[in-house]
């Protein structure tokens, strides 16, 4: 049965290397878009962190979206 | 001010695309002819400057009890439902291919009803069923 | 109404969007993938190449039906020249260019086994192929130009005329003679796919929506700090 599964009656190279592309494809431009996420985020909080205390204080005061990816950042780390 | 901004825009907008949808339009007409990716007997039939020389395609139903098969050789004849066209081929045909099933063949035309073709491609059709109902479906047909 | 929709709330919805997506992703996939791959029957002439369909069917709806976005929000942007407008084209884009680029591969894979061949220019595979040059045409125009204003209105008008080319896809099948198949489900009428690899289709369809909503939340998540960075010196 599992190899029956693999070969498909010898379509499987066809049925198997369309869904290994389509997969890894999603799971590489996944990957990429979560990575340039993550660095926009961290250059984000770090350009807040290097602010004055008052700065940044109001920045975090100010801005719900500043003070979510400050907490987020500093999981991370 | 603004609206007006707005409005001069969308006219614009409109009249752009208006154009470029009836050039896209007339382009299309005009090559016509060239978009199709096959022939039908029909219109090999009709079409009065068919070079033999040239590689064409040809497409249609493969007719029911006209394939031969002679060695290295395969005879059939593809129809439209209004004319014939009889096909010679030698080499493997896809697994596709069977009787009262689409076919697209490229190749030369010998004259108009005798084509040889050099490859065969199977044209699938829009009907997708798991085997079982298609018997079922057949021993209804008989 | 418009603080509804600013950006630190639309952030916030975001967040809780993939926290819920991300929760039900994986089993949905397995499912979706066990029907496609193994619960699903074999089509009676095509075999089991006929499994390529679950991939390829919905890879060329979601790249045709991002694109018709696309257009639209263009169309209103270009008009009413709306800002955040942009931001929602600019995260769809890449998701549609690769999801008409799968949907050309996998049908070259499909190709092969059931027609013989990997490609034809027939007129459905060209318009697709021609779809994927406006995706990239418009991506191209947001990244090389620098000026934003030009760059805005110089995509928004690929994206416009682009949209001619979905009508001429959606019909290449039923104007010309292509070795293309017919479309088998109809906007009206029955569809001609059994109901036993219908489902199977659609829940493809379902899960890879999915994975569209994530990766475009996650680019719209990027585009909003971008916007934020560069305010930050203003604030």
């Amino acid at each position: 049965m599992i190899q029956n599964l693999i070969s498909m009656n010898g379509y499987g190279i066809f049925v198997w290397s369309s869904f290994a592309i389509t997969f890894f494809v999603c799971g590489v431009v996944y990957y990429k878009t979560y990575k340039t996420l993550k660095k926009y985020e961290s250059e984000f909080a770090k350009e807040i962190n290097e602010l004055s205390r008052e700065q940044k204080t109001s920045v975090i005061e100010n801005s719900k979206i500043a003070s979510q990816v400050i907490s987020s950042y500093s999981k991370t780390i | 001010m603004l609206q007006k901004k707005v409005k001069k825009r969308a006219s614009l907008l409109a009249t752009l695309l208006l154009v470029s949808i009836l050039a896209i339009f007339f382009i299309l007409q005009t090559l016509n002819k060239n978009i199709l990716y096959f022939k039908s007997p029909t219109d090999i039939k009709n079409d009065q400057d068919i070079h033999s020389k040239k590689k064409i395609r040809v497409g249609g139903m493969v007719k029911k009890n006209s394939v031969e098969i002679k060695e290295q050789e395969i005879k059939f004849v593809i129809t439209d439902f209004k004319n014939e066209l009889m096909i010679s081929y030698s080499g493997t045909v896809p697994n596709l291919f069977s009787e009262e099933k689409g076919v697209v063949a490229e190749g030369k035309l010998q004259d108009k009803s005798f084509f040889i073709a050099d490859r065969i491609l199977a044209k699938h059709d829009e009907n997708y069923m798991p085997p079982e109902l298609q018997s079922i479906m057949n021993n209804n047909d008989k | 109404m418009f603080k509804f929709f600013s950006l630190s709330n639309t952030f916030i919805w975001i967040e809780k969007l993939t926290k819920f997506i991300s929760s039900i992703f994986f089993i949905l996939l397995i499912v979706a993938l066990s029907f496609a791959l193994i619960l699903s029957p074999p089509d009676y002439l095509q075999g089991d190449s006929v499994r390529i369909m679950y991939v390829h069917v919905p890879a060329a709806w979601i790249g045709l039906a991002s694109f018709s976005t696309i257009a639209l929000l263009s169309l209103a942007n270009f008009i009413f020249k709306i800002k955040n407008i942009k931001l929602i084209t600019k995260s769809i884009a890449p998701i549609g260019l690769m999801f008409t680029c799968l949907a050309i591969v996998t049908g070259a894979i499909w190709g092969q086994p059931t027609w013989g061949t990997w490609w034809a220019w027939d007129a459905r595979i060209t318009s697709m192929l021609v779809l994927s040059l406006f995706y990239i045409g418009f991506i191209l125009a947001n990244k090389l130009i620098a000026q934003e204003d030009k760059a805005d209105r110089v995509s928004s008008l690929i994206a416009i005329f682009g949209f001619i080319n979905v009508p001429i896809i959606k019909y290449s099948v039923d104007w010309w003679n292509t070795l293309h198949q017919p479309a088998s489900i109809k906007l009206t009428g029955t569809s001609t796919i059994h109901s036993s690899m219908l489902m199977p289709l659609f829940l493809m369809f379902f899960v890879l929506l999915l994975y569209c909503a994530l990766i475009f939340l996650m680019k719209y998540k990027t585009e909003i700090i971008r916007i934020k960075k560069k305010n930050l010196k203003r604030l």
